[in-house]
């Protein structure tokens, strides 16, 4: 074989491969879409990353779940498993470790990725769906977190998910009844694990791939949107780079360094197991939910110590459920720019949200 | 005798070493690549003629001169100030074995310091050639400095048979060159310089992130990819030097690798795999992320994907220090000196003997300078148990006896209530308890997991006591009674 020959039959094998793929999967038409779509770019670009970095974690959520059910039992032998998987098996630590770890960043990461979309005014016209569809995706999540939390069934699990349904449990006429169809049966036991491990594995996963390709499809449709201060200069000042290659390769980059700080955590920080539970005991001091739903726990905390009766945790319940309404009916109120009221009420409306949650948070972790 | 002097609450002196130590690897690896960095740079802008880099280089020069003689200089000294605090033991060991080595060390330090401000002051004022040759001199003394550092800290893991036969005889000097270049000595300078080339590139990174691209597209997109380059070596060469590494180290002191595959236990037995995991992750991940946010598309290589790249070059480097020394656990100096200071081998020429054996006939408090000799005729006034309340004056003894001899044997690698605290780790361990972990580690069995990263316990039996009734004290501390 002579060296200018070779080249050409490389060419000629590259390209007979693409053609085969192509004509079945229609990829030249893919990669032409990709080329038309445009992200902009300016001094807020960096937020965009935000998305696609929950995508990634959500990602590392499904490749280690994956690996944990091959060794995790629910039931009985819930504890049991954990217990072999963290202290016994090769590397069982470390898939357990990145499993915890990756829910917690990803729920750090769609906070970020929500309060950003909000502060940038990206659920206005025409993307109020795109709005609607993030949040039923964060809520996913963080119910995610909740079932899973549960599973190694230790001592601070256990107390924790039983604290955890006082706040379904404490909405009115219904509350009851709905914490013990989640629980299955008056008490936090076997039978919940086995209800939490089916919603943990099957159900919400479904959901979450539904509700992720809605929403991946919105994004897709309409674009990235712009920061009001951006959209307001000329088109010829603004700037654009290609989604693909430009963004994607960046996209990439980011994706290595969220890999690397969750690999950080995982080994400088691994997470332990607890001592099994015993339902008959009582709980230990500090019982709390995991960080994400400290700000409704303390919430319904404080109010329960001021208010009499059951009148505290009611108006605990009224106050996120009308903050959380308004929150999710944000882009019909603030629609455009042209509403400079409505704007602000906008803008104003998710600083006190972020304050709210934020320090109610830190409150709770002191009051602990 | 230890001296147990530095008592540095919560985080421990370990970890302020760690601390300085990190930081001083960054920018002393830095001085070495960078060193190598800089003439070669000024070369190639030389021959191709780029006026733009030679316009540029005696900025990044006086960005290099300011971070490394000064940041890198002084936390140097912090090293030595910290070391000398925490485990002076150690600290003299070294200096007796090897004062002859670090005397060459600083004078090629010295013309290192020269030569990098004569190189930054003279740009544009001597004839290219010389100019060029001052940074040659400088990659030259800057390398010196890092052969000669290396012979001392490969000698903590690896000392060699040759040097341990005649430890504790006074006979050291004789075996200078053979505990020099131990056996981890050559694939811990191939791993150390592939290291310093790789960080003269992150380092030229951050700075050419912010070259303005508008103004000087050219110049970014070419320096960019240049620095680049400069991660290459390492990531191909770094995994088979790694192997040659571990191949060198003794077995024993690679079973806590083993460990840390299988289990977390506590957390604390296997920081060794869990740093090192963190070490291959960073390492092998920060080439790709170079070649997608920087090499690329150069001129939208913007400070904070340099940020970012400089993190993982501390996350890569710092880590894999702490591996280093975590896997000479429990030793300063392997099978010579344990972390606590107690030697494993004889001292003295003239009763040579295990001072181990001596301590614990003798007693390791026996020889401190930290008690009057009231308190010390206190403590041998006979058996005693854990004072309730800590009423009389004997049992106020032996409270102080026994943090005499936590902060002699413990306090190296523990604190009271912070990282590794003996609060957290004995909490739920009644007096018994504590007394039986203590019994295991004065007189260790062969198959006793502890062996292989807790020095032995050394000391009389009343010392011990001593010591169980503080730490018993520590982690049930008295509770007031309600008025």
């Amino acid at each position: 074989m002579t060296r200018s020959s070779s080249p050409a039959v490389e060419r000629s094998w590259r390209s007979r491969l693409w053609d085969f793929c192509d004509e079945r999967l229609g990829l030249a038409e893919l990669l032409e879409l990709s080329r038309h779509k445009m992200v902009p770019q300016h001094a807020h670009s960096f937020w965009y990353y935000l998305g696609g970095i929950s995508l990634f974690f959500f990602a590392i959520q499904v490749l280690t779940g994956m690996l944990l059910l091959v060794y995790f039992q629910p039931g009985p032998s819930a504890y049991e498993s954990v217990r072999r998987i963290t202290y016994d098996i090769d590397f069982g630590w470390l898939i357990r470790s990145a499993h915890s770890w990756s829910a917690n960043l990803m729920v750090l990461a769609l906070l970020a990725h929500m309060f950003s979309v909000a502060l940038m005014k990206a659920y206005r016209k025409p993307r109020e769906f795109g709005w609607w569809t993030g949040l039923g995706l964060l809520g996913l999540t963080m119910t995610f977190g909740f079932s899973g939390y549960l599973l190694p069934m230790d001592e601070l699990a256990f107390f924790a998910t039983k604290v955890g349904l006082e706040i379904p449990a404490s909405v009115p006429l219904v509350g009851p009844l709905l914490a013990g169809l989640i629980r299955g049966g008056p008490n936090v036991d076997a039978n919940t694990i086995q209800r939490f491990f089916t919603l943990h594995v099957v159900v919400l996963p479904v959901l979450f791939v539904l509700g992720l390709t809605l929403h991946l499809y919105l994004v897709q449709r309409h674009g990235n949107a712009v920061p009001p201060g951006e959209e307001a200069k000329p088109d010829s000042t603004r700037r654009y780079i290609k989604f693909f290659p430009d963004f994607f390769v960046k996209d990439l980059a980011m994706w290595l360094i969220a890999l690397n700080l969750l690999g950080l955590l995982v080994c400088l920080f691994p997470w332990q197991l607890g001592t099994q539970a015993d339902p008959a005991a009582a709980a230990p001091d500090g019982v709390h939910p995991e960080w994400y739903f400290m700000a409704p726990f303390q919430l319904l905390k404080v109010l329960g110590s001021w208010l009499p009766g059951a009148v505290g945790e009611l108006a605990g319940m009224l106050i996120f459920a009308v903050g959380g309404i308004v929150w999710g009916i944000l882009p019909l109120i603030d629609r455009s720019s042209d509403h400079p009221r409505a704007a602000r009420f906008g803008t104003w409306f998710t600083w006190g949200t972020i304050a709210f949650v934020a320090g109610l948070t830190a409150w709770g972790y002191l009051a602990l | 005798m230890n001296y147990p002097a530095w008592d540095v609450p919560v985080i421990g002196s370990g970890l302020v070493i760690a601390a300085i130590a990190i930081f001083h690897v960054m920018i002393s690896h830095f001085a070495v690549g960078g060193g190598l960095f800089l003439p070669m740079a000024e070369r190639y802008a030389l021959k191709s003629g780029r006026r733009d880099w030679l316009e540029f280089l005696p900025r990044y020069s006086k960005f290099f001169l300011i971070l490394t003689g000064v940041f890198g200089a002084v936390s140097g000294v912090g090293i030595w100030f910290s070391i000398g605090l925490a485990s002076p033991e150690g600290t003299s060991s070294l200096i007796h074995n090897f004062v002859f080595g670090w005397a060459i060390e600083w004078v090629f330090f010295l013309v290192e310091l020269t030569t990098a401000a004569v190189y930054y002051y003279t740009w544009g004022r001597i004839p290219d050639k010389l100019h060029l040759q001052v940074g040659w001199l400088y990659a030259g003394a800057s390398f010196a400095t890092l052969v000669i550092i290396n012979g001392i800290l490969t000698f903590m893991l690896t000392p060699g048979q040759s040097w341990l036969d005649v430890a504790g005889t006074g006979e050291e000097p004789t075996r200078f060159f053979a505990a020099f270049f131990n056996p981890t000595y050559f694939p811990s300078l191939a791993l150390r310089t592939l290291s310093c080339i790789a960080l003269a590139g992150v380092w030229a990174l951050v700075v050419g992130s912010r070259i303005d691209a508008q103004q000087h597209p050219q110049l970014k997109t070419d320096w960019i990819r240049w620095t680049t380059w400069w991660l290459v070596p390492g990531f191909v060469l770094m995994p088979l030097c790694l192997f040659w590494y571990i191949k060198m180290v003794p077995g024993s002191q690679l079973e806590l690798i083993q460990l840390g595959i299988s289990t977390i236990g506590t957390g604390t037995f296997t920081q060794v795999t869990r740093t090192l995991l963190v070490s291959v992750m960073a390492s092998a991940t920060i080439l790709a992320v170079v070649y997608l946010a920087a090499y690329r598309k150069p001129v939208d290589f913007q400070i904070g994907y340099a940020l970012a790249i400089l993190l993982l070059g501390v996350a890569a480097t710092g880590s894999a220090e702490m591996s280093r020394e975590l896997l000479r656990k429990p030793y300063v100096v392997v099978d010579y000196m344990y972390s606590n200071g107690v030697r494993q081998v004889a001292t003295g020429t003239q009763e040579p003997r295990q001072e181990l054996e001596r301590f614990n006939t003798a007693g390791y408090l026996a020889d401190t300078i930290w008690a009057t000799p009231d308190e010390k005729s206190l403590w041998t006034e006979g058996p005693r148990t854990a004072p309730p309340d800590s009423a009389s004056p004997a049992e106020n003894a032996v409270l102080a006896q026994g943090e005499l001899m936590f902060r002699g044997q413990c306090l190296a690698c523990h604190t009271r209530d912070g990282y590794r605290g003996m609060q957290r780790l004995l909490h739920e361990r009644n007096e018994q308890a504590i007394r039986n972990i203590l019994t295991m580690l004065h007189t260790p069995q062969e198959d006793s997991p502890y062996r292989a990263f807790m020095p032995p316990l050394a000391g009389t039996g009343l010392e011990i006591d001593a010591l169980c009734a503080y730490l018993d004290q520590l982690a049930h501390p008295p509770v007031a009674p309600a008025d």
